[in-house]
């Protein structure tokens, strides 16, 4: 009998709701897996295994999606445990066993993203991992001082072996982990304080997967190999929401390896989810499809090329082109849209300031993800049991997707998350999980991997909307801004970046946003930075567009308006940025430097949210080819938990921003994506890549440890706008750049 | 059909459609996963084996034309994981995703046979693949890491 099978209902019940706060924190093992026999692994909680090599695995929620999220869980922990970093493993937890076991990873979906997202250093995720890591280590000392009758004061924990202070003895973790984990503490024993922290913000260790990465033996989704496993390939309607009139399998029966044609019915009747998700599940609808099965991948993908199909495009088909949505868009911004905030009297007329009234409206398209690792899954659907193998960027959202989608009873769905080649928002709704299992649920009993090729990634994306925004400013007597009134409009969009700016936050008195949603059929969702990466490249632009009516200088310009701004670390950004590229230092004729400032996700309010300002140093021949020279970017996330994984964060973000800006929009010819693979949506490479440096100074150490994924995307592309105006004394309200004409002398 | 192709000094017998690309070869028939699909069209560079040590993109590589070459795929760059890029892939904590890291290390490891003291420009002009994640900055550093390492190597 060992000490876990002893646990009661309500002894879990106790351990859970000490915590609470919406995150379950077990610091105690549940359920019958709990103690290892001989040479296994035993659990300390459902997040911490410690095997008798003195292997520690840590259960970790958030996905692998290249931000180092899964490193991050397992470096919080160690904080704590006092283990030595190289027995530090990390596996993705159970969504099902959270599931089965009430939550021991997360109470519920938890907020939007929830806690199986892609996100690591926000309290919620540190301060449970952080618990479990010291409620561990006490539980080893318990051990260590049980076996050697000593009082546990007298026992230090340090890189997995714990010493008898007095006499020398030692034993490691390992040797005692069967013991520990059966220990029940008096009372768990608080975390130590910041102060004290000797891992988190001081070490900053590589991703533990790296070396996995380099030999080529990471699992992605695209490489879950099962016995007796078929190939799909998808095609689903290419106009959004269109519907699969007919197809003729006979033409392909006889291809070599053709199994059988599956299609995807949108209509077909589903059961209800019957728990809540994470994000709504009208997120992940199907979409009218047709599959090719087959035993390779490549004589399924020939044998679709050849499958006759016939689509009833359906209501999309009437956008004949982008330049029709762009009309569209930029005339619904002539009108009143709904009011997303108000501060002042945004909502009066923009006669009120002296100086001159500024107005311009911008266009930013449709962006697509383009994770190299292209959209896939598998499943094997039986009649009472799935299993998915799955790069998800939301395991949750992932599970319950497969509940609805297969009917079967979700104690008996299993995702089996696999490393993620590249999300950027993509992999978060589901519906590459809901396709999956449409198609393998008609084939019950044989493992289905379902591949999306390139091309129906790019047009079957869940894009960055195409958004049109039309601002205004009122300046006073000194050029400064009165009044500042944006209206944007597109499909699936908000004002994020302008609501998150210390220009909505207060430093412009009077403020309105409005936005209209407008009725386009092709589907959007979140891009790195979801609406943030739009509209601060319009909110920047615009900045800098008054400041030059001001005639002020456009850095100087951005630190009177936040003279004021309880949050001295914008400026301080500001400052570091541009001290460290040489702003104002003369420049050879068609070079300029822009700057920028932005902020993701602290709702336009004082230390919160990541801050980033950015300066770009641009050149532009006079005939309007474009080089970005140079990218510097200060950033301030609060504190700073892996200096390097942050950095890493900021230089892909950094090229993330110039390629969104640079090249990336869709087009659109009567209701179809025309884009199909990279030589139509181009990318940066390492020969176009841009000096960058990424700057800490303006770190406040502040409280918060607030994510660092988005923040960079929103910067670079103003900066850059901002950069060709100063060169060239052209304003460029447009993205992607590649397609503007840049032109000057 | 069987086509017999050499990969990573193993000699293997593919029953497969001559027509069939390398890469779909390697991950579909072989096994090997490390090889990987992103674009298929030789945009991305994500299935960059080499073929008589000229680093190629397998996508575009038919069975059919490969009897009698030597094919190296990241499964084949080094015994234990230990070419000087692996080392300095991992030391400067390159990778982000890393889905497309085999794909870069194969281009890059190509380019040092060739050109053991690579600049910038041979760089740019030899690893032409796509990360979307962004970690060129340090994909560059890499490279002249793993130079400096070859260099003090032969040295000794």
């Amino acid at each position: 009998m060992n000490a876990i099978s002893k646990l009661d209902r309500r002894g879990f019940l106790i351990s859970a709701l000490a915590v609470g706060g919406g995150l379950s924190l077990g610091v105690i093992p549940t359920g019958a897996q709990a103690l290892g026999k001989d040479g296994e692994p035993c659990e300390f909680c459902p997040w911490i295994t410690i095997a008798p090599d003195d292997t520690v695995t840590v259960q970790v929620p958030t996905p692998e999606i290249g931000n180092g999220a899964m490193t991050q869980c397992a470096m919080t922990v160690a904080e704590e445990l006092n283990c030595a970093w190289p027995t530090i493993h990390a596996e993705f937890a159970s969504t099902n066993r959270n599931f089965q076991q009430q939550n021991v990873y997360a109470n519920g979906p938890g907020p939007i993203y929830g806690f199986f997202a892609g996100r690591s250093t926000n309290a919620g995720r540190l301060k449970p991992l952080l618990q479990a890591g010291a409620s561990a280590r006490e539980r080893l000392k318990t051990a260590a001082a049980q076996a050697w009758k000593v009082p546990v004061s007298e026992v230090v924990a340090k890189d997995s072996v714990l010493t008898h202070a007095p006499t020398g003895r030692t034993l490691r973790y390992g040797q005692v982990a069967a013991r520990a984990a059966a220990v029940v503490l008096d009372k768990e024993p608080a975390p130590k304080p910041r102060s004290e922290w000797t891992l988190l913000g001081r070490a900053a260790p590589g991703k533990l997967n790296n070396a996995a990465i380099v030999r080529g033996q990471t699992q992605y989704g695209m490489d879950v190999r099962l016995p007796n496993m078929l190939y799909a390939a998808l095609m689903q309607s290419p106009v959004h929401g269109g519907k699969l009139k007919s197809y003729d399998f006979e033409a392909i029966r006889r291809m070599p390896g053709v199994h059988s044609v599956v299609v995807v019915d949108p209509s077909e009747p589903r059961v209800k989810l019957p728990f809540d998700s994470p994000l709504p599940m009208s997120t992940s609808t199907a979409q009218s499809a047709v599959a090719v099965l087959a035993d390779h991948y490549w004589q399924a993908r020939k044998a679709l090329e050849a499958l006759p199909v016939v689509w009833d495009d359906g209501e999309g088909a009437r956008w004949k082109s982008t330049e029709q949505l762009q009309d569209a868009a930029l005339a619904v911004c002539e009108s009143p849209g709904k009011v997303m905030l108000t501060r002042g009297d945004g909502a009066g007329p923009l006669t009120s300031g002296e100086g001159r009234l500024v107005e311009a409206s911008y266009l930013t398209p449709y962006c697509e993800h383009a994770a190299i690792e292209p959209l896939n899954g598998t499943a094997l659907v039986t009649a009472d049991r799935v299993d998915l193998w799955h790069p998800s960027q939301q395991s949750q959202q992932a599970f319950c997707v497969a509940v609805e989608e297969s009917g079967v009873d979700p104690k008996n769905v299993y995702v089996h998350q696999t490393f993620v080649g590249g999300g950027f928002g993509r992999r978060v709704f589901g519906n590459d999980v809901r396709m999956v299992v449409a198609v393998a649920k008609k084939v019950p009993g044989r493992p289905v991997h379902v591949i999306w090729s390139r091309e129906e990634v790019m047009r079957q994306g869940r894009y960055r909307p195409m958004e049109a925004a039309k601002l205004s400013a009122r300046l006073d007597a000194q050029g400064m801004p009165v009044v500042l009134r944006a209206r944007a409009a597109g499909n699936g969009h908000s004002l994020t970046g302008l609501q998150d700016s210390v220009y909505a936050g207060g430093a412009i008195p009077n403020v309105q946003m409005e936005t209209a949603v407008m009725p386009i059929h092709i589907l959007t969702g979140p891009y790195r930075g979801p609406s943030y990466n739009t509209n601060a490249f319009f909110a920047e632009s615009f900045i800098d567009e008054c400041a030059h009516a001001a005639n002020i200088d456009p850095l100087e310009y951005r630190l009177k308006l936040l003279a004021a701004w309880p949050d001295p670390h914008w400026a301080k950004c500001l400052k570091e940025a541009a001290t460290q590229s040489g702003w104002g230092q003369p420049l050879p004729r068609g070079q300029g430097r822009g700057i920028a400032i932005s902020n993701w996700s602290g709702g336009g309010k004082p230390n919160a949210g990541t801050t980033v300002a950015a300066v770009a140093r641009v050149e532009v021949t006079p005939a309007g080819v474009l080089t970005v020279h140079q990218v510097d970017l200060a950033v301030d996330p609060g504190g700073v938990v892996n200096q390097d994984a942050v950095r890493a964060m900021m230089e892909g973000g950094v090229i993330f921003g110039v390629n969104m800006t640079l090249n990336e929009g869709l087009t659109v010819k009567d209701g179809r994506i025309v884009e199909s693979n990279f030589h139509e949506y181009p990318m940066v490479r390492v020969a176009e890549t841009p000096t960058i440096r990424i700057h800490f100074g303006a770190v406040s150490n502040g409280e918060r440890f607030s994510e660092v994924g988005e923040a960079p995307v929103g910067p670079v592309g103003p900066a850059i706008v901002n950069a060709i105006f100063a060169a060239t004394g052209k304003r460029i309200r447009q993205t992607p750049l590649r397609k503007q004409d840049l032109s000057w002398a | 059909m069987s086509t017999t192709i050499t990969v990573n000094g193993v000699v293997h017998k593919v029953d497969a459609d001559p027509s069939t690309p390398l890469l779909w070869v390697l991950r579909d028939h072989l096994g090997m996963t490390g090889t990987k699909y992103g674009c298929g069209v030789a945009q991305c560079g994500a299935c960059t084996v080499q073929i008589d040590g000229v680093a190629a993109r397998s996508c575009q590589a038919p069975l059919e034309a490969l009897a009698g070459v030597k094919i190296t795929t990241i499964e084949g760059l080094s015994a234990d994981g230990n070419h000087p890029l692996q080392t300095a892939w991992v030391d400067l904590n390159v990778p982000q995703c890393g889905y497309c890291q085999a794909g870069v290390l194969m281009a890059a490891s190509a380019l040092l046979k060739d050109n053991p003291h690579p600049t910038d420009a041979d760089i740019d002009a030899a690893v032409t693949n796509i990360c979307r994640c962004g970690s060129y900055v340090r994909i560059r550093a890499g490279i002249h890491a793993a130079a400096k390492a070859l260099h003090a190597q032969h040295k000794v």
